[in-house]
């Protein structure tokens, strides 16, 4: 067992986490200031590409997918839910899109940042999900804001070249839009310098992550979905990279310190959906309490990656758009099954994982439609336990601890047979 | 309902190759005219009462379309098909064809899947034709190497002309229920048979249709309350035999595997990239075509005023959540109008026990009635 462990265990908060809330208050306080000093406020998908806003001078960005998680970390998502499902809308409909509109139509009441500025623009997408179109539709309805709709086709396999043209000319028609409607003027040396700062923070964020090799793990998964939050509210800032490239060295200090979240790691597990935010530090710590810790999760380590991939895919310098273009599918969702098993493979091998916890989810059916084969094949294919517990990202009153943890223990259970039959058969 | 399975080894049985399609609104015109039979894969409640293959591999809660698809394919393992086709629908949708894939590989038996990517970015803000051509260009270069078959232009204007007549009939038969003279049941069996049968025999059982319902001379219910109804299938059986004991007469159909099917097809041209941008851009307005957004509202207002609808009863697809996010709205904007609304959320085994809808479907009515 390593030394000098920490009397603590599971997800706690580090200099990086309070350097995190720094950035996160900062960006939403910038946020609601700009907006009200005039500026062109965008309402955003989570994969839409935010560098382009850096183009103008004064445009900026809200991510509301975002404001959701924190708003369900904070404890309010089914305060908000329930709003929204008050107005008509049904409790099966995903609970971040319920927390938004709660937050939205009752102006900013009872969330974390005073809910967000109303948009002079809707910008989705319909390669992560296709449901954030229809959410924002709402908006665009009832407020009479322009929706902006990027069609991205889903990936059975890499992007072929047509597709990726298809997306640029949807963002030289996404430039020109705002430029119309805000009358600023697009400047595309600055997404440049954007992109080079968000390639810097993802490279520093392959590194933080990268710590999960070390045994025990130099980080939780828990960690990555909480520090993930600003590659989402700060693209292509110098805050992100100079926050991401910190994070990386003080986790890669706490390794060589000896210090580490589980230090009694026996259980390296890996984590297959949305983070469940309302149950971060409860979760995190009853698992360390097993002696199990979440180590990977395939919602943070897609970013910054191709489909299918682990590895980071550098900005180098090229034509903004086309970069932009190519990593539109930086995240799960628009991957099919093939992409994803070959990107968990590649994760369970490298990390040594020990077994796989799917997050059934309800919420998001493009994350979870697909799980039961995605088990199998890990079970059948890899050789290596796993179980499906149901969760609702953002909605606690859809998640059991006992139903969930009553498989979780079962899991850990399956890896102390596989172990005892590779010794005995060895 | 006749055996679907049966229905599609009898095609199979003639040398014909059937390609099944998933929903909701697949090129039809385009496999016909290459010797193919395609049938759309949805409604296949009467033929798939249990879901058991499928529940190994889909979560219950993706919905009942989704669900029973994925059971017909798996049945004798894939069997019944030549191969499947499946455009960008929805997100439950598109996660299937590689699950399917697997379940079938499994079982030794892999189909051919092809897949499209329909735009959805809406025309005035992206030009979108060019890649909608290149991608139906490569559809028809697979279809061609997979089933060794060579596209006509002549034989893609027949296949239009027929799935043009088929539309334009099936409308006519819409009318006729609006109109009082066909049970809103007997029309959904017809059009619901329709997706599993050639075209060819479709057109027959059209014709017959209409001939036989012309010839009838009664004279509608002076006391009809006039609804649209409105979802991606058409109520449950058991339900329309409700609405029609509460003399409810569905003049206006906004049901995805009805009207917004059937609505439009475009003029006979040779063109199969030209011809699908045609029929996609001028759609009849549906929840998953994401860039009729913008016309659906006016497209829902515009079928209830012009057909004197008192009320809008909504099928909901259970987890379907392109409906589910419109319905707040629509509701909203019905109920400005002075439109009653039913709200209905049907799940995959709500066919029995359905006494709780009498109920509720009898005070809609009672409600319409007093609305005048």
């Amino acid at each position: 067992m390593t030394n000098k462990a920490s009397v603590q265990s599971g997800h706690q908060k580090s200099a990086a986490g309070k350097r995190l809330s720094k950035i996160m208050f900062n960006d939403y306080m910038n946020l609601h200031q700009k907006a009200g000093e005039g500026a062109f406020v965008v309402w955003i998908a989570i994969v839409v590409p935010a560098e382009l806003f850096s183009g103008f001078d004064n445009v900026v960005y809200a991510v509301p997918e975002s404001h959701a998680a924190m708003s369900a970390g904070k404890g309010v998502g089914p305060l908000q839910c329930e709003k929204a499902e008050k107005m008509g809308y049904s409790m099966d409909l995903c609970s971040y899109a319920r927390i938004d509109l709660g937050t939205a139509f009752d102006g900013g009441k009872d969330s974390p940042t005073m809910g967000l500025p109303k948009p002079h623009l809707l910008v989705s997408n319909n390669n992560n999900c296709s449901l954030l179109v229809k959410w924002f539709d709402i908006y665009h309805r009832t407020w009479g804001v322009p929706h902006f709709l990027l069609d991205v086709p889903f990936c059975y396999g890499p992007q072929n070249p047509r597709d990726l043209d298809y997306i640029v000319s949807q963002y030289r028609d996404l430039i020109r839009t705002i430029e119309t409607l805000s009358g600023q003027t697009f400047h595309m040396d600055r997404v440049r310098e954007a992109l080079e700062r968000t390639s810097d923070a993802l490279e520093s964020w392959k590194r933080f992550l990268k710590a999960a090799a070390s045994r025990p793990s130099g980080l939780t998964a828990f960690d990555s979905f909480v520090q993930m939050a600003p590659y989402l509210t700060s693209r292509g800032t110098k805050a992100l990279a100079d926050h991401y490239r910190l994070l990386a060295e003080e986790t890669e200090e706490n390794i060589a310190r000896g210090i580490f979240p589980v230090p009694n790691e026996r259980y390296r597990l890996l984590w297959d959906n949305i983070a469940p935010w309302h149950q971060l530090s409860k979760m995190s710590s009853r698992l360390a309490s097993l002696d199990a810790n979440l180590i990977a999760a395939s919602y943070t380590y897609c970013i910054g990656t191709l489909e299918g991939e682990l590895d980071l895919y550098e900005y180098d310098g090229g034509d903004p758009l086309t970069y932009l273009a190519r990593i539109q599918n930086c995240s799960i969702c628009p991957h099919g099954l093939t992409l994803r098993y070959k990107a968990m493979r590649s994760a369970i091998e490298r990390l040594g994982i020990d077994g796989v916890i799917f997050a059934s989810n309800r919420s998001c059916k493009v994350y979870s439609v697909m799980q039961m084969d995605m088990l199998k094949r890990v079970t059948s294919e890899i050789g290596i336990p796993a179980v499906m517990i149901d969760v609702d990202h953002a909605d606690m009153r859809k998640y059991s601890e006992e139903q969930s943890f009553t498989r979780i223990e079962a899991l850990l259970e399956l890896i102390e047979d596989r172990r005892k039959e590779t010794k005995q058969s060895s | 309902m006749k055996n679907i399975m049966d229905g599609i080894k009898e095609i199979k049985s003639q040398g014909r190759k059937v390609i099944g399609c998933f929903p909701l609104y697949p090129p039809l015109e385009l496999f016909h005219s290459l010797g193919l039979v395609p049938v759309t894969l949805w409604g296949l409640k009467d033929a798939i009462p249990r879901v058991e293959k499928s529940d190994r591999h889909v979560q219950p809660y993706a919905c009942s379309v989704a669900r029973r698809l994925m059971e017909f394919l798996l049945q004798e393992n894939g069997s019944a098909l030549d191969g499947l086709f499946m455009y960008n629908a929805c997100d439950t949708l598109r996660n299937l064809p590689e699950i399917i894939d697997c379940g079938l590989s499994d079982a030794g038996r892999p189909l051919p899947i092809f897949k499209l990517h329909i735009p959805m970015a809406p025309p005035d803000q992206t030009e979108s034709g060019a890649y909608l051509r290149e991608r139906i260009e490569r559809l028809i270069r697979e279809l061609e190497k997979a089933y060794g078959v060579t596209f006509k232009p002549d034989q893609f204007r027949h296949s239009v002309s027929l799935y043009r007549e088929m539309r334009a009939l099936s409308k006519s038969l819409e009318t006729r229920v609006a109109a009082g003279f066909m049970s809103y049941g007997k029309f959904s069996k017809i059009i619901e048979e329709g997706w599993f049968t050639p075209v060819e025999e479709q057109l027959l059982v059209l014709r017959e249709s209409l001939g036989d319902e012309s010839r009838k001379k009664d004279v509608p219910s002076t006391k009809q309350r006039r609804v649209v109804v409105s979802g991606i299938l058409p109520p449950p059986m058991s339900i329309i035999r409700d609405l029609e004991n509460a003399d409810i007469t569905v003049v206006g159909n906004d049901v995805a595997s009805q009207n917004r099917a059937l609505c439009y097809t475009p003029t006979e041209m040779d063109d199969p990239a030209d011809y699908c941008m045609d029929f996609y851009r001028h759609h009849y307005p549906c929840t998953t075509l994401l860039y009729t957004a913008d016309r659906r509202v006016n497209a829902i207002r515009e079928l209830v005023s012009g057909t004197g609808a008192k009320g809008v009863v909504f099928i909901g697809e259970k987890f379907c959540e392109y409906e589910y996010f419109e319905f707040p709205y629509l509701e909203k904007v019905l109920n400005d109008m002075g439109v009653r609304t039913l709200f209905l959320d049907i799940s995959i085994d709500d066919d029995e026990n359905t006494a709780a809808y009498a109920t509720r479907i009898e005070t809609f009515a009672e409600l319409m009635d007093s609305a005048g």
